[in-house]
């Protein structure tokens, strides 16, 4: 099978891979981008643990073909800091111990700032629906809820 | 016990034993950088991928691999032929039948070779030098089986005529255990004024870790050592079984190697049939060979959990006393009996199920069965949660069959701190514990007197609305070694080696914070090896929520060994007589002058390099082994209420409030995060999850979209409340966390659910209460 030729853009920078038809992003990101921070929960759209933003949107990477990616640009966990300054979420999750495994955290963290850059100030019910994609078999979501809700309260303090 | 830590000094320092102190790998884990097993990829490595039978029983005649192997990049393909050379899976628990014979133990091979015994029983492993081709290849390969009937039920599988898995197993029972008097029980049923009696399901769930099992085998020919990558619950436990039952070599010549663990709760603890294969393909090919499960495998494959039915009977006094307890039921072991599958539903059931009450006379009575369904073995809790919750299920029941105040009943028979050491009916005795003192808190904490107002708001927007209470106590697990390592390194960090592994617990900053307290060593500096076997001397790995007793015990046992040496280093240095030398805070001195020298600076001296005397321990590492102490008995009570919609039986926890003893707490922050996980996999086993069979054998719920795992909107905030009565039995004081939330949430959610329909004369929902469930429930009652 000829492998297809992808240029697109990864957490801000300009990158390109080989591909073939079939591979799925998360394929490509685990794999020769070796950005393992996307994790397979399930393959099919259902744990939120690939979620990665596409142009601005949240998906699945194990749902989009990786060629799908040309011409567009990709966020994944690993550009959610900022060098050695951790995101407000990533900071709040640290302090209060909002993730155990750690296993869906980086799907569950992409998917809470997305959350936050369209609604600054979400209810318990819209977080908790909101994040409904993104499975965690170990935190029982208490703290992960509390932490989007109380970063999304600093956020909204810090931009006053 | 004596003090162990400097109260005043404890109160002053910031990452000391009981302070809120965040994760110390979390930076690592928030930024997409830990090491998943399926994270790695070792050079040259090739990939396998299993054929897993889609028949449920059956007699395999044979394999058709022709047209496989042909496919493009296929390597080599492994059958059940080909693994004869490799020991089988056994079962570790020591537990005999009821007349004194053995256990009925058929072992498990790594691949069957006569007959297939569940939907995902593995039959062949196909190599290639991609997943995609080994995965194409798999598809082709081509197993002759003639089917037979199945049976997936424990109490269908144990009747007479029921489709036999195993020849040697007459009426496909492993165990027919019973323990306790059956004539003291008898009595005591005869003598009673009120005998309760429920039929109770624990119904199968899929544990469903967010990370499938992945593991990469490796075989070094010139060492002859095999080394897996692989996620598990203990590096030095697992290689010992690999080494001693699979491989049959020497355990150094096994190396067990777990990185980050994305959750387990028991299933990822134990020998897989997976791991012989890879080890075999890995030295036949003489590469690495990697395989990650696909979430469908996991759902046929994986060790499943719970899965037990019981009739459960109280015997009471006319003033409601506990008389005499009988649970008599049936455990499913699934198709193959793994390390510790009959344990759940026999021991643990004894250990746990009297829980916080005097109970004078207890009879346990479990056929363990085999089934065509996946393998059975520990699932959070195992056993505990269970226990519990038939135990709180009678009292409820008992309660409003007596009309005696269920909150009265439970303080009629607690066993009273004045009762303590408390010796139980099961042969345990309980160190410390004020059952009643917690059970007043909680419901305190949770306004249980203002329950008729909320119900009245509920009641006002057309729901029902019930309270719970699962007043509970849990038996962590038995005494095992553990090893405390300390290693004072080059680069001026001190490693902790410990036994224990956490698969997200989060072990490395409570087991500093407890290395710090004691030795004073800066938190920061503290590393935490814990999933290298080469590394280990001893160790009974995570599980039944003993950790932090017994890695706890061991590093502060640890730490004395190294003040000990300190103490005859720091006297030759400081030109002291030892006997004169005190340690405090990280320092010894001499006492009455302000000479002193840190234990960081000695570590420092050590490693420039200073001439000791022969009679002056040359370093202050140390390897020590923890010989563990005897249970804990962490418990609480939590405090469920719940609303449903009677139109469409949807039922919704709305408040949740929970206080609990755990002992002394090393790092609350922690220790709250482990209440809310287990209570929500309660929740998950209580309202959602069922793994259904369908009659021949195929698993109905084998995704997300059918088998329900509780979502962010599934699930309340929690209140956490904490009740500490420090055990007597450890260092610490501690008595484990982890398993709680279940045995606290499985009671009080369907105690609440119970409550809301009892207007409708409803006395017992089996668990899961889903939406159709109770909605028929409230239909039939309509009509
Ligand atoms: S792996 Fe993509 S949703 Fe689960
Ligand atoms: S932290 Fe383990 S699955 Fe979420």
């Amino acid at each position: 099978m000829a492998k297809l030729h992808i240029s697109t853009k990864i957490n801000g920078e300009p990158t390109e891979f080989l591909c073939d038809p079939n591979d799925s992003m998360l394929d490509v990101l685990r794999g020769p981008l070796a950005l393992t921070g996307s994790k397979e929960g399930c393959g099919s759209g259902d744990c939120g643990a690939c979620s990665v933003m596409l142009d601005g949107r949240l998906v699945c990477s194990c749902l989009m073909l990786a060629a799908e990616a040309e011409g567009h640009e990709i966020e994944t966990i690993e550009g959610m800091a900022e060098g050695e300054k951790l995101h407000p979420l990533q900071q709040k999750f640290l302090e209060m111990a909002a993730l155990q495994c750690g296993i869906c955290t980086p799907g569950v963290l992409v998917a809470s700032k997305a959350l936050l850059e369209k609604n600054q100030n979400p209810t318990e019910t819209e977080v908790r629906y909101w994040l409904a994609g993104n499975l965690c078999r170990c935190t029982g979501y208490d703290k992960i809820v509390r932490a989007v809700l109380d970063t999304a309260a600093e956020m909204r303090e810090a931009t006053r | 016990m004596k003090a162990i830590f400097d109260e005043a000094e404890l109160a002053t320092m910031k990452f000391g034993v009981g302070q809120p102190v965040p994760r110390t790998e979390d930076p690592t884990l928030l930024t997409g950088q830990g090491r998943y097993t399926d994270d790695l990829n070792r050079d040259g490595q090739a990939y396998g991928v299993f054929v897993r039978s889609s028949i449920a029983h059956g007699v395999l005649n044979g394999i058709d691999l022709d047209e496989a192997r042909a496919m493009p990049g296929v390597l080599a393909i492994y059958t059940g032929a080909d693994l004869a050379g490799y020991g089988p899976i056994r079962c570790g628990v020591p537990l005999k039948n009821f007349d004194g014979s053995e256990m009925r133990n058929p072992m498990r091979p790594a691949f069957p070779t006569d007959k297939v015994r569940f939907v995902g029983d593995p039959i062949a492993m196909v190599v290639a030098e991609t997943p995609d081709q080994a995965r194409d290849a798999a598809e082709v390969v081509v197993a002759d089986i003639d089917p037979l009937p199945a049976v997936t039920d424990a109490r269908l599988g144990a009747a007479d005529g029921a489709p036999l898995l195993y020849n040697e197993t007459p009426n496909n029972v492993v165990l027919d255990y019973h323990f306790g008097d059956k004539q003291a029980v008898d009595k005591a049923f005869a003598s009673a004024a009120h005998v309760t009696k429920l039929g109770i399901v624990n119904n199968r769930v899929i544990v469903s870790a967010m990370e499938p099992r992945s593991a990469i085998a490796e075989y070094d020919p010139a060492d002859q050592k095999w080394t897996i990558r692989v996620g598990s619950q203990g590096a030095f436990g697992l290689r010992n079984l690999l080494a001693k039952d699979i491989l049959q070599v020497a355990p150094e010549k096994v190396r067990v190697l777990t990185g980050n663990v994305g959750g387990s709760f028991g299933m990822k603890a134990f020998v897989y049939p997976e791991y012989p294969a890879l080890f075999h393909a890995a030295r036949e090919l003489g590469r690495p060979v990697k395989w990650t499960s696909d979430r469908s495998e996991s759902f046929l494959a994986d060790q499943a959990g719970r899965d037990h039915e019981v009739t459960a009977e109280l015997a009471l006094d006319a003033e409601g006393r506990f008389l005499g307890l009988r649970i008599t039921g049936y455990g499913n072991m699934g198709a193959y009996i793994g390390q510790v599958s009959p344990m759940m539903s026999t021991l643990n059931i004894v250990k746990n199920v009297t829980s916080v009450y005097k109970v004078p006379a207890m009879e346990v009575t479990t056929k363990c069965v085999f089934t065509n369904s996946s393998p059975v073995s520990a699932y959070r809790g195992a056993g505990r949660p269970e226990g519990n919750y038939y135990m709180e299920r009678l009292v409820e029941t008992a309660a409003r069959e007596m009309g005696i105040d269920r909150v009265e009943l439970r303080r009629r028979n607690h066993i009273q701190p004045s009762e303590i050491p408390y010796d139980t009916v099961s042969g345990l005795t309980y160190d410390s514990g004020e059952f009643t003192a917690v059970l007043d808190k909680a419901l305190a904490f949770a306004d249980w007197d203002g329950f008729e107002a909320r119900k009245a708001d509920s009641q006002a927007r057309g729901k029902l609305r019930g309270r719970g209470i699962g007043d509970y106590l849990e038996v962590t697990a038995p005494p095992q070694n553990e090893m405390g390592g300390i290693r004072f390194e080059d680069d001026g960090t001190v490693t902790i080696i410990t036994g224990t592994l956490d698969y997200g617990q989060g072990h490395w900053a409570p087991f500093a914070q407890v290395l710090h307290s004691k030795l004073g060593v800066p938190f920061e500096k503290v590393r935490l090896l814990q999933g290298d076997s080469d590394e280990l001397i001893a160790g009974g790995g995570t599980g039944g929520s003993k950790s932090i007793m017994a890695s706890g015990a061991a590093i502060v046992e640890a730490s004395d060994k190294v003040i000990e040496a300190g103490k005859k280093i720091a006297g030759h240095l400081l030109e002291a007589a030892v006997a004169d030398i005190e340690f405090q805070r990280g320092r010894f001195s001499i006492v009455g002058t302000d000479r002193s020298i840190g234990v960081m600076e000695i570590a420092e001296k050590l490693r420039g390099g200073v001439d000791l005397p022969d009679d002056v321990p040359q370093t202050l590492d140390v390897k020590h082994v923890h010989e563990g102490g005897p249970s804990a008995f962490p418990n609480g009570c939590h405090v469920a209420e719940v609303e449903i919609d009677p139109d469409t039986g949807v039922v919704e926890v709305v408040r949740y409030h929970m206080v609990n003893d755990f002992g002394t707490v090393v790092n609350p922050l922690l220790v709250e995060g482990q209440a809310h996980g287990g209570i929500v996999q309660g929740i998950g086993q209580a309202l959602m999850e069922r793994c259904v069979y369908d009659e021949d054998g195929q698993v109905l719920t084998g995704s997300y979209m059918d088998y329900a795992v509780p979502r962010a909107a599934d699930a309340p905030f929690f209140a956490f409340g904490t009740h500490s009565v420090p055990a007597t039995t450890n260092p610490l004081g501690a008595k484990g966390c982890g398993e709680a939330g279940c045995a606290g949430s499985l009671p009080s959610v369907m105690n609440a659910v119970v409550d809301a329909l009892a207007e409708y004369g409803v006395r017992h929902v089996d668990m899961p209460a889903t939406p159709e469930k109770v909605w028929r429930i409230i239909q039939d009652a309509r009509n």
